[in-house]
This record gives structure tokens, C-alpha cells and sequence, in this order.
């Protein structure tokens, strides 16, 4: 009876993993969509092209969908903190409490204030105040993005803190936590991949009135933004933000890196595998094609600089599940290879005035929007699978910190019922996201029954 | 200082219950108030556009919790774990409801999406309730400071009592017909036609239904906490709390009585937060109390942060908090006054 099935922190893990990884497909859209309806609303005050307007009206529908699944998929995330990790609260409650309350107080109020007023708003404010909606809502939602970045930050690489009298963990300095330089590089990487995610839906929804013949003018309009927002969104991705990632990973954690490159040996001149598969058992990556020095130069700026490999730290350090690991991470990689390569050809048959007539590239594009979702679902699995064993790098076993209170049955029919709800969400989203796409950007401007103003409060 | 952060985190979750409270209470009505289905999404319409603004105050509430308590944050919240998380999905489908039922203007699917409505909003204010009342009886807190409870147990409010009991089943009623009469003042306020009338009687009937069970919860709540009134008569909490409530109770009432809606609804705001805000003077500065040995009760100073991890909250909270005010000012301009029946375009609402 002593199966992984029997160990509650399994449960606890995958229902964390489950709920975070879902919620996480709707901010990463609304992040990167936000600022198109900001540009976008921008330009119709600039030009008072009523195209921009259309879009803008369009895509806050979309953007409205999204925030609202959002919203209900991230009100459990904060309480199973407490619900199912009750160790880890009790434990550094006092550190991350602050940027969880921060997220709260300075991004939440803000966006949820303000969402309204940009999908409804456009007929009762003027277009300057729905334009300044706009942005506060694209504000909070970057704003809040940074306070959980924070917040994962310290797990990955924990600063600011002290330890108090009782154990526990609590703010030594609040600059140093707020300012941690993991946060920075996180959040630049992982922001500029929801941009990522807003260009493709874009692009891909451009692609799919194009490739219909309906709407021209909005198709040329999302595949234009798409597609140059979608390369140099790409582009930073990549480079410096997705090269300072591995870096910061290198210097902080190196087991975590030779993991994620499957490497079981350290050395100079260590190379990249572009195919691979780790066996542990054997401790080999069978079948390599490997690029030799390329990760000595990616990851210390030397092609001789010297890696540590898996053997050279004690078996009990290593990530726990280092198969899935290293394919997130290879996997991840090449998706953001493709994707700089698709945007860019799509770029430049644009530049060529050709885009809107090449059909297969119109095809794919259109199919393409996906693989976003997953190149990001796959990178936060990477920097979570990789900071195991540690809840807290260094610090904090992930073992200690699940709720132990809570029973197996308990955590498996709240598993279950998250499954069965978040099934239906999906299929209701789905469904509802293509009836908007289906009706397309040409309606007129929407005005909900919301009161007029009268000016009482309340 | 810790006094006064016990006092924001009950006044976040105050604000949030007052605010949502109306929601819980308008979509338990909607199916008695409303009988068409034009003027069911004029009820929906009435809180849809704020939903989300009243229930992120949800997340206020849980993340000072977390900030400033958070061993009895960690404690309580695994300890309601199945509770905690009926709660959760009953937002959701309470959200969901609101979200996806007017995207389509079909009788069916708008039907069925009233039916979650009303269900779910029928459920929190059962489930809040019972929360308010298992907090203040107890939990079964051992002396490692950890508790774990089943939905029910003997029906008893000693030992090792579950989520329901007498006692908490009484709150729970109370919850529920105050936040129906709390929502039928909203609606009152905020739309016009029959929906109008008939939540202008609902007001009347449900208030007055609150006056024997609050009298019943006053005398349960002498049987199963002897302890509280001793301490509580010096909390000076108590007596402001005791005094809005008072006062809210005039204007209230003066309001229900000379249909001066406004009057009424800000009355019927202040009365809740006031009975809250007794409450929680009532209890402090036990957080959670133990029903297996008072000894282990979680005091407010036991389960708090450092002082200097406190500091660093007191300069930020309050510009957060600020902001919020700012906000809810921009709110009220906006979504001020009633909402018709007719709907002008295909709105979402």
C-alpha cells in the first residue's frame, strides 16, 4: 500500500497543478489581449476610423469571456494556499501573504473595477474615459501578474526574508522581496509570452475571416497586428528574457538545469540535445543529437565553461520528476523556436503585401493559436517541476508542506469535482467563444440594460 | 496593533459579506420576485455589471487573512476544507450563471442558467452563515493547534462538533433570510416595474421575519458561549457596533416605512456590518475557539505575524485601500440608478 496513489502529497500537488494550470489559460490571453484593445482603442481616438472601434468592441467581448472564467477559476487558487498547503502557509504565510494580499488590494480592485466600464462602457463614457478603462485594466492585470510572479519568485529563489522567533518565516526587507531579480526576469519572460498568446489568437482569428472572405477589413487589421506583434513578442521571448531565465536558473540552480537538460554527467563543452529521451535508470539520454558546448555558452557564456551534471549532487536533491521536466522544457524550446519562425515568414509575406493571399500560410496560422497555450503551460512546469524536491528553493521540503489534516478522500473528491466543473467551463467557454467568432466583429456597439446615470450613489 | 489588524481583516470580510450579500440575496429572490424572463435578466442585469467588483473584496478578505494571521489561515481553511470548497464552487456557478446565461436568448438556456443562479446563491448564504456560526461556537482545535471537521456529527455544539449543529443550522436560517432581505432592499432600489413592487412587500416581510430569529440567536448564543459577554462588555468595539446597529435599525425602518429606498438600503448596508462587527468584537481576541479545551483556542495574538512583518503591512494596506475607495466612488457614479426592464440592444445583461 505504499504506492505514489497512497502519498497525499501527490494529490495535493496535482490538484494545485491541475486548478493553476487551467485558471492560467484565461489571464494569459486577457495580459496579452489587453494591450491590442488598448492600441487599438487608441488609434480610433487618433484617426476616428471606426474600424478600430469595431475591433476594440469585438475583441473586449472575447476579452470579457476570458476575465470572467478568469475570475471564478482564480478565487480557489488563493484559498487552497491555506486549504491544501496549510504547511507552507503556516510556514512563510508571513512573506507571501503580503504580495498575495498585495495582488488583491492593488491589481484585483483595479481590473474588476474597471472590466465593466470597457466591455459595456463604450456607449455611457466618453471615448477618452473608455480608453482610460483600457488601460487600468490592462495596468491590473500586469500588476497583478508581477505580484505572483513575486510570490513564485521566492519559492524559486527566496530573499527579503528572516526567521522568526516560532520558525516561521517572516519579511527582513520588503524592497529586497519585491525587487527580487528572479521576479524580473520571470516576469519579463512570462509576460512577453502572453503577449505571445494574445498575438496568435489574433493572427489567428484574422486568418480564419480572411481565409472565409467575411469581415476583410478587421481580418487585415488582427492578421497585421498578429503577426508583427507576434515576432517581436517572440523575439523577446527568446532573447534576452528566455536566455536570462536559463541563466539565473544556471547560477541558482544547477541541479535544476542539468535535469532539465537530461544530463547526468557534468563537464566542459556541454552541449544541447535536440532529441533525446532521459533514462534514468541507465542515468543516459538515449538516442542524443546534441549541439556540443552549446549549453556551457547559453548558460555561463562560455563554450568551455564547465556544467554540473546530475551525479555530481546527492540523488535526494534531484527534481522529482525528471522525465517530465526535461520534455517540458525541450518541448517549450521548440515551440519558441517555431513560433519566431512562423511570425516571422508571416511578417515578411505581409511586408511583401502578400499574407492575405497565401492561403497555406493563412492555414496555418489559424491552427497555430494552441501551441502558445501549451509553449507557456510547459514553461511554468518546467520552473515548477524543476524547483523540486523544495517548495521553497533550499529552504522548505514540498513534503512538509501540504495540509496534513486533510484526508486522501477529501483531496480526491475536491479533484474530482474541480474535473467535472472545470470540463464544463471549458465546453461552455468553447462554445460560447466561437458563437462570438461566428458573429464576428460587425455589430453594433453593445449597451447592456445597465442602469442610467442619475447620479446617486450607491 | 494587532487589535487593529484583527479589526481591517474583519472589516475586508464585513465589507465583502455587505457588498456580495446583496447578490446572494437578489438571486435567491430572483425566482419570487421575477416572473417573466424579461424581468429575470432585469434582476441579473441589477448586479451583473458589479459582480466581479463585489466578489474580488472575497479575495481582499482571504489574502490579509493570509498576510497577517496566517497560521489561522492555514488551520481554518484546511480544517473547513470541504466547506471551503462548496463555497468556492457555489462561486463559480453562481459567476458562471451570471456570465453565460445572457449570451444566448433562448427560453431554455436562460432558464436553466436562473435555475443555477438562484440554487447557488441559495447555497452561499446557507454556507456563509454556517461559516459566521461555526466561528463563533468553536471548532474542535486539538493541542497541536489543527482541526479537521466533518459536515455534521451529533448535532451537538460541544466536542467534536461538524459544520452543522442547532446552533449553526440557526445561523444559518438567519443568514439567509437577512441576505433575502438585504437583496429584496437592493432590488427595491435598483429596478422599476413589478419586480419593484413585489421586492418593496419581500423587504417588509423578510426584515420582520428577522426580529424573533435574531432574538432566538441571542439567547442560543448565551447557551453555547457563556464565556463571551464578561469580556466583551469592555470591548469598546462592541458598543460602536451596538450603536450602528441601533441607528441603522431607525433608518431602516423609516425607510422601509416612507419608501424612501436609498434610506432604506443604507440602512439595511449599516445593520448587517453592524451585527458583524459586534460579533467580531464579541469573540476577540479569540480567532477560533476550541470546543475540545478553551487552552487551545487561537488568539489573535498567537496566530499573528512579527511585529516588523505587521509594519511593513500597515504602509501599504492602507494606500491599497485607498485606491479601493477610489474606485468604488468611480462605481457608484457609473452604475448609479434603476435598471428598466425593456433592454435598449442585445446587451450581454
Amino acid at each position: 500500500m505504499n504506492s505514489i496513489f497512497s502519498d497525499p502529497g501527490f494529490w495535493h500537488r496535482l490538484q494545485f497543478g491541475f486548478t493553476i494550470t487551467y485558471h492560467y489559460l484565461f489571464p494569459q490571453l486577457t495580459m496579452g489581449l489587453a494591450w491590442f484593445i488598448v492600441y487599438w482603442k487608441w488609434r480610433a481616438l487618433r484617426t476616428g476610423d471606426e474600424k478600430y472601434n469595431q475591433a476594440v468592441r469585438f475583441w473586449a467581448k472575447i476579452f470579457g469571456l476570458n476575465f470572467a472564467v478568469g475570475v471564478v477559476t482564480g478565487i480557489p487558487m488563493e484559498f487552497q494556499f491555506g486549504t491544501n498547503w496549510a504547511g507552507f502557509s503556516k510556514y512563510a504565510g508571513g512573506v507571501i501573504g503580503q504580495t498575495l494580499a498585495m495582488e488583491g488590494m492593488f491589481a484585483f480592485f483595479l481590473e474588476s473595477a474597471f472590466v465593466g466600464a470597457l466591455i459595456w462602457g463604450e456607449k455611457r463614457l466618453s471615448p477618452r474615459a473608455h480608453f482610460a478603462a483600457a488601460i487600468a485594466v490592462a495596468v491590473g492585470s500586469w500588476i497583478s501578474g508581477y505580484f505572483i510572479l513575486v510570490t513564485n519568485s521566492f519559492m524559486q529563489h527566496p530573499v527579503g526574508y528572516q526567521i522568526e522567533p516560532n520558525g516561521s518565516l517572516g519579511i527582513a526587507s520588503m524592497t529586497a522581496y519585491l525587487l527580487n531579480p528572479w521576479a524580473f526576469v520571470q516576469f519579463a519572460h512570462n509576460q512577453f509570452a502572453a503577449v505571445v498568446t494574445g498575438s496568435f489568437v489574433v493572427a489567428a482569428i484574422g486568418a480564419f475571416y480572411a481565409l472565409r472572405g467575411v469581415h476583410p477589413v478587421q481580418a487585415k487589421l488582427y492578421l497585421r497586428a498578429g503577426t508583427l506583434v507576434g515576432l517581436i513578442a517572440s523575439l523577446l521571448v527568446a532573447f534576452p528574457t528566455g536566455d536570462q531565465q536559463a541563466k539565473i536558473v544556471g547560477n541558482h540552480q544547477p541541479i535544476t538545469l542539468a535535469a532539465m537538460e537530461g544530463k547526468f554527467e557534468g563537464g566542459s563543452m556541454a552541449g544541447v540535445a535536440l532529441i533525446g529521451q532521459p533514462n534514468v535508470a541507465a542515468q543516459r539520454l538515449d538516442n542524443p543529437i546534441e549541439v556540443p558546448g552549446a549549453l556551457s555558452f547559453l548558460a555561463y557564456g562560455h563554450f568551455g565553461s564547465f556544467v554540473h551534471g546530475l551525479n555530481d549532487f546527492p540523488k535526494d536533491q534531484w527534481p522529482d520528476n525528471l522525465e517530465l521536466l526535461y520534455y517540458s522544457f525541450h518541448i517549450m524550446i521548440t515551440l519558441g523556436t517555431l513560433f519566431i519562425g512562423l511570425m516571422g515568414f508571416a511578417t515578411f509575406q505581409n511586408w511583401r503585401g502578400r499574407l492575405e493571399s497565401s492561403r497555406l500560410l493563412l492555414w496555418v496560422l489559424m491552427l497555430a493559436f494552441p501551441y502558445p497555450y501549451i509553449a507557456t503551460t510547459l514553461g511554468w512546469m518546467t520552473a515548477e517541476l524543476g524547483r523540486q524536491p523544495w517548495l521553497i528553493y533550499g529552504l522548505f521540503h514540498t513534503r512538509d508542506g501540504y495540509s496534513k489534516v486533510v484526508s486522501n478522500g477529501d483531496a480526491i473528491f475536491t479533484l474530482i469535482g474541480f474535473t467535472g466543473l472545470y470540463f464544463v467551463i471549458g465546453l461552455l467557454f468553447l462554445g460560447l467563444t466561437g458563437r462570438e467568432i461566428g458573429k464576428g466583429p460587425n455589430e453594433p456597439a453593445v449597451a447592456a440594460i445597465i442602469p442610467e446615470r442619475e447620479g446617486v450613489l450607491v | 496593533m494587532i487589535a487593529i489588524w484583527y479589526a481591517v481583516v474583519s472589516f475586508t470580510l464585513i465589507i465583502y459579506i455587505v457588498l456580495d450579500g446583496r447578490n446572494f440575496g437578489a438571486g435567491m429572490l430572483q425566482w419570487f420576485v421575477a416572473k417573466t424572463a424579461e424581468e429575470r435578466r432585469q434582476v441579473i442585469a441589477a448586479i451583473g455589471p458589479l459582480w466581479t467588483w463585489h466578489e474580488v473584496w472575497l479575495l481582499g478578505f482571504g489574502g490579509t487573512l493570509i498576510a497577517i494571521f496566517p497560521r489561522l489561515m492555514a488551520s481554518a481553511f484546511a480544517g473547513y476544507y470541504l466547506a471551503l470548497f462548496l463555497i468556492l464552487w457555489c462561486l463559480i456557478l453562481r459567476g458562471i450563471s451570471i456570465e453565460v446565461g445572457g449570451h444566448i436568448n433562448d427560453r431554455l438556456w436562460q432558464g436553466y442558467w436562473n435555475f443555477n443562479f438562484v440554487l447557488s446563491n441559495f447555497l452561499l448564504a446557507i454556507l456563509f452563515g454556517a461559516a459566521a456560526g461555526n466561528v463563533a461556537r468553536g471548532v474542535p482545535i486539538d493541542a497541536q493547534g489543527n482541526f479537521s471537521m466533518a459536515f455534521f456529527t451529533d448535532f451537538n455544539v460541544r466536542g467534536h462538533v461538524g459544520l452543522l449543529d442547532w446552533y449553526t443550522v440557526s445561523i444559518a436560517i438567519l443568514a439567509t433570510v437577512m441576505l433575502a432581505a438585504h437583496g429584496a432592499t437592493y432590488l427595491t432600489l435598483k429596478t422599476e416595474g413589478p419586480v419593484h413592487d413585489r421586492c418593496q412587500k419581500y423587504a417588509k416581510y423578510l426584515w420582520t421575519a428577522c426580529v424573533p430569529l435574531l432574538l432566538v440567536i441571542l439567547v442560543e448564543s448565551r447557551i453555547v458561549r457563556p464565556d463571551l459577554p464578561g469580556r466583551a462588555m469592555s470591548n469598546p468595539f462592541l458598543w460602536l457596533g451596538l450603536a450602528v446597529i441601533v441607528v441603522s435599525i431607525i433608518t431602516l425602518v423609516s425607510g422601509l416605512t416612507s419608501h424612501r429606498e436609498l434610506r432604506a438600503f443604507i440602512g439595511s448596508d449599516f445593520l448587517i456590518a453592524g451585527l458583524l462587527a459586534t460579533g467580531a468584537a464579541a469573540i476577540f481576541p479569540i480567532m477560533l475557539y476550541s470546543t475540545l479545551a478553551p487552552e487551545n483556542s487561537f488568539t489573535a495574538y498567537a496566530v499573528a505575524v512579527s511585529p516588523g512583518t505587521l509594519r511593513i503591512a500597515t504602509i501599504w494596506w492602507p494606500v491599497g485601500f485607498a485606491l479601493a475607495v477610489f474606485y468604488f466612488v468611480f462605481i457608484s457614479r457609473r452604475y448609479a440608478g434603476k435598471v428598466s426592464v425593456q433592454r435598449d440592444t442585445q446587451g450581454f445583461y
